[in-house]
């Protein structure tokens, strides 16, 4: 019977995260290489400036070594342009190609992380966040309300975060999932955790005085763990939508089977 | 030659409080604007020695927050701008061969309500705590609901950036019309010095971005001391916040403040790059390389720099689409300034780089520069930018972004230091100071990036990162001291200094180094003319022959029946300007006829209005002190408003100048396009403002919910039709004075000026009627609290009919000037009125349908 609920339940609602690109990979492999790109592209033009700056410095002599090369401006001139702007354009195309096939590379790694992985891949687990003053409250499926975010490891977290009062920023910066938490609006986001553990989520938007102190903890559990935990909140709630319900009910068929 | 325009000398304390003189008034800036950097600076030196460890055991968590938003506040709008505009008013005018600004009292003016917004700043710290969310100010913290208190402290935060954006517009308005109509003949807008042409750009983006400001700090005013609920929202009882009454509350201020925030950025950074392809030209000893493609280049930034906006808000929840077109329009705004970046790199190629203070202070600024700008590409990956967001990535960057602009600036200060007293400074300890200087910028910002996991504006951080703040921290005071050599220097130099001739630097070329340092107070010679391709100055009897054989190319073709008198006070109370003829012009210029410059009206103005805005900081409170304060600066304000239309003032226009596009548009005609321009984005963006909050609430059950059966149309209606009518009689009056029939202009103007109080008289009692309904609905009356769409009707309305009160007051004037016989034959004075009247109804056309219909 155990067995055959949770081969059913495997088939319906395949539950692994683990092979889904964890957003903090996808901003790891961006961030590497922006970082060695651009701190490559900031030591050659800082470089080049310098070289430019140092070479021709004026000797002091009485002669200008270039005198038959460029003219010198004069007081009282009408403003015009000097020569040499073929490089100015030969410099500036490098740049902006670099730049924008940096930009067009994100973009395919942009849209993986907007629209998040494949949904028949994955069973997400729905939270409510709702920010206030100073603290987070999360909302399970099963209308399971806590302040300390618990979550499966490698399973996709999808949440949908608002404030009950100003606005704030939720952010677990281990994990790279960040959003607004705008009040009277619902922002998402998602993400998933390989690796078991406890984190910090954060405020990132100035509120009020105890700002600096608006952080809790994410605690990412086995999965048996934290269906064993999951199913002991059930009792109290009935409250939840569809999905919660489903959610719920496939939890407590899970609760008791070995992982 | 020399006279003084009634002016007291310098080393009077008296002629500081009455100069008009654009470079008196840019004295004044520079050292105004110090000393806000000297502010904002100790303030960041408090946060960060707090920031030395973890924890906020020197300033408390309020205090810190005070320090950390005050000091963003105080460094973007009283320090750095008005800083540059130090050099815009002393060098612009000079550059391009004007004897002054277009209006030197309005540019007094500017100059005093941003000194009193200041001082109102500093008051602010003393009515219990100032304001403490942030320079970027977010909804709904900026609300009195968040605040804790009385919160007196923030009202008065908020009503001095008001007055320093009307500082700012004022300033806009003057140079753009004094870019346009005052250019040495010769002088196409492209061949302005480059400097001069940074400056041009930037206050056409501060005459829209600053209007959409003003907007917002409007709006924010009139939540905390009118009562209006647009910052606001509330919650029905449960947890989640669905059911907000207002849902727009916190985005719209975000748009409103982003709209505006952006092209603040290069509003801030233009002038700082005008300084430093100056000091690049003339220290390099080479013409700018790919000037026009550098000027391309700006326009360009100039123009995306208001569809960029929403980069800031990326995880506010906007759709993908919109992502995709701001993250294109952010990339595409960088692509100019690589260019710019390689245009100063290649100036130096085959110069004579010699490395003087100011030039070090410009190439450093250019390496700084370089850094903020490719930290800056990270920002536009959006998937980097989610993470950066609200981060010390995000501070570090526009650190070394908007302080590189700073280095660039305090190098135009050592570059027109002899220019501005006539002594040299000593160049050793200004190497050593930008030695200092770069040392501690460097070793204050670039640790930041190494913590950028710090979250933004937070006084805890985990213990890994202490060595990086610590750093950080060191720098900071390096960097403060760097200044403490800086005014040493500077203060030293103006008795030590050497003296210097019309120019120290080999290589300058533009026209303020063809004058002695200083300029004497007209500036010029002689009539300053590009007519050959060099900088010439023109006697007399050249400017008479030259006018008289190309009349087009002189000011205007006829002399003015009142002997050219004009007055530069409130754009639209002002008398006509006068195009005096070339003859009077030319004596004008010789100093033969030179009429009293000496203003004390724009001080008392602008004491005035601080007075009221401290008043009304208070007033919510119901304080009498605060009330009478309010009062009494409201009619101190009106007084010495009127005092200063009534005050004779002579600005006449140039005898010859470049007017290219404005030719044939005079000067107060500009002035007040340039106003109304402004004023169209204020309307805009309340406009705007109201379609999103009607947006986010539901754009039908808006009206369902929120609106009583009793606002109805009929009153809307009547107001159109009084005031469509009252624009014929404009037209009238204007007909009537240049057939010179004094009875048919006074008759029209009083008309105008009836149907106008009609207007609010109609106003008032629908108001009335509506603020003290009693239905089920609506108990206790729909008044500017009762909610969302009572907030917007009131307060957008309320605009507008403020706008008709004063177009009433400048009538009421008109028409008792016309009964005394103006304006006969000369009907310019009531063509300006009738443009800013058209506008007004124009405005309520939009209004109307918008607040009655829909």
């Amino acid at each position: 019977m155990a067995v055959s609920l949770i081969t059913y339940a495997t088939v319906v609602f395949p539950m692994h995260g683990g092979d889904v690109r964890a957003p903090s990979a996808v901003f790891d492999q961006i961030f590497e290489v922006f970082l060695l790109l651009g701190t490559a592209v900031g030591v050659v033009v800082v470089a080049y400036t310098m070289y430019h700056a140092l070479k021709y410095r004026d000797d002091g002599g009485e002669t200008d070594p270039y005198a038959d090369k460029v003219e010198r401006p004069e007081m009282g001139e009408m403003p015009t342009g000097g020569t040499g702007g073929r490089k100015v354009f030969y410099s500036f195309s490098i740049s902006a190609i670099i730049v924008v096939s940096l930009i067009a590379w994100t973009y395919s790694q942009l849209l993986y992380i907007e629209q998040g992985p494949d949904p028949a891949q994955e069973e997400a687990l729905e939270i409510d966040v709702e920010g206030y003053r100073f603290g987070w409250d999360f909302v399970y499926p099963n209308g399971h309300t806590t302040n300390t975010l618990r979550v499966p490891q490698d399973r996709v977290v999808r949440l949908q975060v608002t404030s009950t009062d100003v606005f704030h920023n939720f952010g677990i910066p281990a994990l790279r999932v960040k959003t607004d938490a705008v009040p009277g609006q619902y922002t998402s986001a998602w993400f998933t955790a390989n690796e078991t553990g406890t984190y910090t989520a954060k405020c990132y938007e100035l509120c009020g005085s105890g700002h600096s102190l608006m952080t809790t903890d994410v605690v990412v559990m086995p999965q048996d763990e934290y269906e064993e935990w999951y199913a002991e909140t059930n009792g109290t709630a009935a409250s939840g939508n569809e999905t919660g319900q489903r959610i719920a009910t496939e939890a407590t068929a899970l609760g008791g089977a070995p992982a | 030659m020399s006279h003084d325009h009634g002016l007291p000398p310098k080393s009077s304390v008296s002629r500081w409080f009455l100069t008009t003189n654009h470079k008196d008034i840019g004295v004044l800036y520079l050292i105004t604007a110090l000393f806000f950097l000297v502010f904002g600076g100790t303030l960041a030196l408090l946060f960060r020695l707090e920031l030395i460890s973890s924890g906020a055991d020197l300033l408390g968590s309020m205090g810190y927050n005070q320090a950390v938003s005050t000091h963003g506040l105080l460094m973007v709008f009283w320090f750095i701008s008005p800083f540059a505009f130090g050099f815009a008013n002393y060098v612009v005018p000079l550059q391009i061969g004007a004897d002054d600004l277009a209006f030197p009292r309005l540019n007094a003016l500017s100059y005093w309500l941003y000194l009193f917004s200041g001082i109102l700043m500093g008051v602010s710290f003393f009515q219990g705590t100032t304001f403490a969310g942030g320079w970027t100010m977010y909804a709904p913290l900026n609300t009195p609901a968040y605040i804790p208190g009385e919160g007196l402290g923030a009202t008065s935060v908020v009503l001095a950036l008001i007055m320093f954006t009307a500082a700012v517009t004022l300033g806009s308005v003057n140079f753009l019309t004094t870019m346009y109509r005052m250019r040495a003949e010769g002088l196409r807008m492209r061949d302005i010095p480059i400097f001069s042409l940074s400056i041009n750009l930037t206050v056409w983006m501060m005459l829209f971005a600053f209007a959409a400001l003003l907007a917002a700090l409007m709006i924010l005013a009139s939540d905390h001391i009118l009562g209006t609920t647009y910052f606001q929202y509330s919650i029905d009882g449960t947890t989640m916040a669905t059911d907000a009454d207002n849902p727009g509350a916190s985005l719209l201020w975000a748009h409103l403040f982003w709209f505006f925030g952006h092209p603040e950025v290069y509003i801030v950074f233009f002038p700082a790059l005008g300084v430093m392809a100056e000091c690049f030209q003339t220290f390099t000893g080479r013409r700018l390389v790919g000037r026009k493609w550098f000027i391309i280049s700006m326009v360009l930034v100039a123009l995306q720099s208001f569809v960029v906006w929403m980069h800031h808000m990326f995880l506010t929840g906007i759709n993908l689409p919109i992502k995709t077109i701001f993250m294109a329009t952010t990339i595409g705004i960088s692509l100019p300034f690589d260019l710019m970046v390689f245009s100063l790199i290649y100036t130096m190629a085959k110069g004579r780089v010699r490395f003087t203070t100011p030039f070090l202070f410009s190439l450093g600024a250019l390496i700084l520069f370089i850094i903020g700008g490719i930290t800056g590409v990270f920002l536009g990956a959006i998937v980097l930018d989610y993470q950066f967001r609200g981060t010390y990535w995000v501070v570090a960057h526009f650190h070394y972004v908007m302080v590189a602009g700073a280095t660039a600036l305090f190098g135009g200060l050592y570059y027109w230091y002899p220019k501005i007293t006539g002594k040299m400074y000593n160049e050793r300890l200004g190497k050593i100071q930008f030695g200092v200087y770069f040392l501690g910028f460097n070793l204050l910002y670039f640790p930041m990036f190494i913590a950028w996991e710090t979250p933004r504006r937070v006084f805890v951080y985990p213990d890994g990162l202490q060595i990086w703040h610590t750093m950080a921290t060191v720098g900071g005071f390096i960097l403060g001291a760097s200044f403490l050599i800086m005014f040493y220097n500077l203060f030293v130099s103006l008795w030590r200094g050497e003296d210097v001739g019309p120019n120290p630097w080999e290589y300058a070329t533009s026209a303020e180094w063809a004058v002695s340092s200083p300029p004497p107070l007209e500036n010029f010679p002689g009539v300053p003319s590009y007519a050959t391709g060099k900088l010439e100055f023109l006697d007399d009897e050249t400017v008479v022959e030259r006018t008289e054989r190309a009349p087009g190319a002189a000011a205007h073709g006829h002399a003015a029946t009142d002997g050219g008198t004009a007055t530069d006070g409130g754009a639209v109370t002002a008398r006509a300007a006068t195009t005096a003829t070339a003859m009077e012009s030319a004596h004008e210029v010789s100093g033969e006829e030179h009429a009293n410059h000496a203003s004390f009206w724009p001080f008392l103005v602008s004491l005035g209005g601080f007075i009221t805005f401290l008043g009304l900081s208070g007033v919510r409170t119901g304080s009498v002190f605060y009330l009478t304060m309010a009062a009494a600066g409201g009619v101190a304000t009106i007084g010495s408003l009127v005092g200063m239309t009534r005050e004779p003032f002579h600005a006449p226009e140039m005898a010859i100048a470049e007017r290219w596009p404005f030719e044939r548009v005079e000067k107060m005609k500009l002035g007040m396009w340039t106003f109304l321009a402004s004023d169209i984005v204020l309307f805009g963006a309340f406009i705007g403002s109201y379609a999103f909050v009607r947006v986010a609430y539901g754009w039908t059950a808006w009206h369902h919910d929120l609106i009583p059966a009793e606002h109805v149309t009929m009153p809307g209606l009547i107001n159109t039709y009084l005031l469509l009518t009252s624009s014929f009689l404009v037209v009238l009056a204007m007909v009537a004075a240049e057939r010179e029939s004094k009875r048919g202009t006074v008759a029209a103007l009083a008309g105008t000026f009836a149907l106008g109080v009609g207007f609010l008289i109609n106003k008032g009692l629908e108001w009335n009627h509506l603020f003290h309904i009693s239905t089920e609905t609506f108990p206790s009356g729909w008044n500017l609290s009762t909610n969302i769409a009572s907030s917007t009707f009131y307060l957008t309305t309320g605009l507008h009919g403020a706008h008709v009160t004063i177009g009433l007051i400048i009538c009421a004037y008109m028409t008792v000037r016309a009964w005394n016989g103006a304006y006969q034959g000369d009907d310019r004075a009531i063509e300006y009125f009738g443009l800013y009247w058209h506008f007004v109804d124009i405005v309520w056309l939009f209004l109307f349908p918008l607040f009655y219909i829909l």
